[in-house]
């Protein structure tokens, strides 16, 4: 049993890893592509024909496989109002409807994204000429990847209890305030537990 | 038909499904049950795949992705101290001062996020943390640091606005962004005022002394490179040298060097985990226009802008009054739906019935955002509420309370932009870019 929970977990690990590294290098070559080619149409007068094209299913990729991710860690929004009126229980029940209609919602992505990707599968891009099924793959991909995230992650969610975002420097900025800034003594503590959300 | 895709709509809503959930449920549900007669004789699911990839397959669009990255690059770390310790110079010993600071460094902050979000997590938290320690309410801080998270999106550069520019083929994005130029500095000037008199009425506040022009320049000169951002924007788009996206992108490679080589405040170890950050936001958000674009295909489908256009002209109103109307049905819309599906949604519906009463395109544009960015600040779903409630650990009951003479204000600077077309026009006017 042991074993087997470690293998869920460090398979888990190792899928978030993975997505995250895609997502990262997709916006990284897209970025990169758009600026090349102004580059290129400015210095030398020329430019890049297929980055366009490369960057936009790029773009889409990252939409649809960052997806699972944005899940994990709670940045699709919701409205909240009525889980957090209901008691815990009701609460918990209401819970899992959610993620009932989130998966047949992904099953219906997955199943159609495979039907759309293969109807198209003999057309070609316009640019690259590669199989137009290819980057409509995208979509069932990332419906994929949004089933295993929330299967993964599922007691997290019920509990909305999500993945760490990282952190910008920010608190960092606080270093760099003038004196003036940051010269104020903090308020007292009681002054602020007393306004701490339930 | 239509009302099943609303009923649904509002059921999985309430319930608490993620919206970028709820828009591609609720058409999934209206297909299955009304699909037949909207496309006889195929699978009426095979639109969800579809327009799931058409409605993001857009070269313009992918100026969101890199605006999010660009904002990202550029705040990680002393750009947000140094708009801060700049705005202090200039603003901070007028009454209200740490409260003017906060006004000022957000409109900074507007021209290198496209987001309120962006903006009430990075400088919004801070300028809350500082006003706190200055003495001001624990929950005024948060609710200015809210109220001004808005300009985030009416000052150029604004994701909102790209989105808006692919819902109406007759406003294109640099359009848009000029005219939000003048809105989103009235908008500053007006928080400014309301927080002069709050300050001044309920005796908050702090005494900073007034700099002497050397020290504005000074720190004038550490904030330039998050100044110039805007600049190279919107001259780059105006001088024809880019398109938006392009802009954007170029926005992107000027944070990074910027973050690597002048302020140094970016390291290459750090620069992985902002990709995924951005990319994650950026899925985020494309994911509601994805959804949404199978909500809005059935919305035109069901012929409801027709239907509502026709009902609005059997009115017989006047111009005036239309407009009203139509700002009070996006105000109710705002209230319970987050900005950006409020868009996709409601653009298609309005935008024609708007242009049929002879309103400009952009001046519309500029109303519809404006009013459904005021949105993001008010409860019940107000998503700039909800980080400075978290962030401030303040109850969202308080906070919502003291907001209410903030978007007041607010509201003051919607109703002087709807009846005054020349506040949106003018600038855009001057480039050339209106019909």
């Amino acid at each position: 049993m042991s074993t087997s929970r470690s293998a869920i977990e460090s398979f888990g690990n190792a899928f978030v890893w993975a997505n995250r590294f895609l997502i990262g290098l997709f916006m990284v070559v897209m970025a990169g592509l758009v600026f090349t080619n102004v580059v290129l149409r400015y210095a030398f007068g020329f430019s890049i024909g297929w980055a366009e094209e490369v960057s936009r299913y790029l773009m889409i990729s990252v939409a649809f496989l960052g997806a699972g991710l944005a899940l994990r860690q709670g940045s699709l929004i919701a409205v909240d109002l009525l889980q957090d009126a209901l008691p815990a229980k009701a609460a918990r029940a209401l819970r899992m409807v959610i993620v009932a209609i989130a998966f047949a919602f992904l099953m219906v992505v997955i199943y159609y994204g495979f039907a759309y990707a293969l109807q198209f599968w003999n057309n070609r891009t316009p640019v690259l000429r590669i199989s137009q099924g290819i980057p409509y793959l995208a979509v069932p991909i990332g419906g994929i990847f949004m089933a295993v995230h929330l299967l993964l992650g599922l007691r997290e969610f019920m509990q909305r209890d999500w993945l760490a975002v990282e952190q910008l420097d920010e608190d960092d900025a606080e270093e760099f305030l003038s004196e003036e800034l940051r010269d104020h003594p903090e308020p007292a503590d009681g002054a602020e537990s007393r306004d701490l959300r339930p | 038909m239509i009302a099943i895709l609303l009923v649904s709509f509002l059921i999985c809503l309430a319930i608490g499904l993620p919206i970028a959930l709820v828009m591609g449920v609720s058409s999934i549900a209206t297909l299955l049950l009304a699909g037949g007669q909207i496309l006889p004789g195929v699978d009426p699911l095979m639109i969800v795949p579809r327009r799931m990839f058409s409605g993001i397959d857009s070269f313009p669009l992918m100026a969101v992705p890199f605006f999010i990255l660009a904002a990202d690059l550029m705040t990680a770390g002393r750009i947000t101290a140094a708009l801060l310790n700049f705005s202090n110079t200039l603003v901070g010993h007028i009454r209200g001062g740490l409260g003017q600071v906060n006004v000022l460094v957000s409109m900074f902050f507007a021209g290198i996020s496209g987001s309120a979000l962006a903006d009430a997590a990075g400088p919004g938290a801070i300028a809350m943390r500082m006003m706190r320690r200055g003495g001001y309410p624990a929950e005024y801080a948060a609710a200015l640091s809210a109220a001004t998270a808005t300009i985030g999106p009416i000052i150029p550069p604004s994701i909102i606005m790209v989105i808006y520019a692919i819902s109406d083929d007759s406003v294109t994005v640099a359009g848009l962004f000029l005219a939000g130029v003048v809105p989103g500095i009235l908008l500053g000037l007006a928080l400014g005022v309301a927080n002069y008199i709050l300050a001044t009425r309920r005796r908050m506040g702090d005494k900073i002394p007034r700099h002497s022009w050397r020290e504005r320049a000074v720190s004038f000169w550490k904030a330039l490179p998050a100044i110039m951002m805007p600049v190279i924007i919107l001259g780059g788009i105006l001088s024809g040298f880019f398109t938006p996206t392009e802009a954007a992108a170029v926005s992107v490679v000027y944070a990074l060097l910027v973050g690597l080589f002048v302020t140094r405040t970016l390291t290459l170890a750090s620069l992985p985990g902002i990709f995924v950050r951005s990319g994650i936001t950026t899925a985020a958000v494309l994911l509601i226009v994805a959804t949404a674009s199978i909500f809005a295909w059935l919305l035109t489908v069901g012929q409801v802008p027709q239907t509502f256009a026709a009902l609005i002209s059997d009115l017989d109103l006047p111009q005036g009054v239309i407009l009203l109307l139509m700002a009070l049905l996006i105000l109710v819309c705002g209230l319970f739906i987050d900005t950006l599906p409020a868009v996709i949604i409601l653009v298609p519906v309005l935008a024609p019935v708007a242009a049929q009463f002879g309103v400009d395109p952009l001046h519309f544009a500029i109303m519809l955002v404006l009013n459904l960015t005021i949105g993001m600040a008010t409860p019940p779903v107000g998503p700039v509420l909800f980080v400075m409630s978290t962030v401030g650990r303040i109850r969202l009951e308080v906070l919502s309370r003291a907001v209410v003479p903030l978007l007041l204000a607010e509201l003051v600077v919607l109703v002087l932009v709807i009846y005054v077309p020349s506040l949106s026009l003018t600038v855009p006017n001057l480039f050339g870019y209106t019909r």
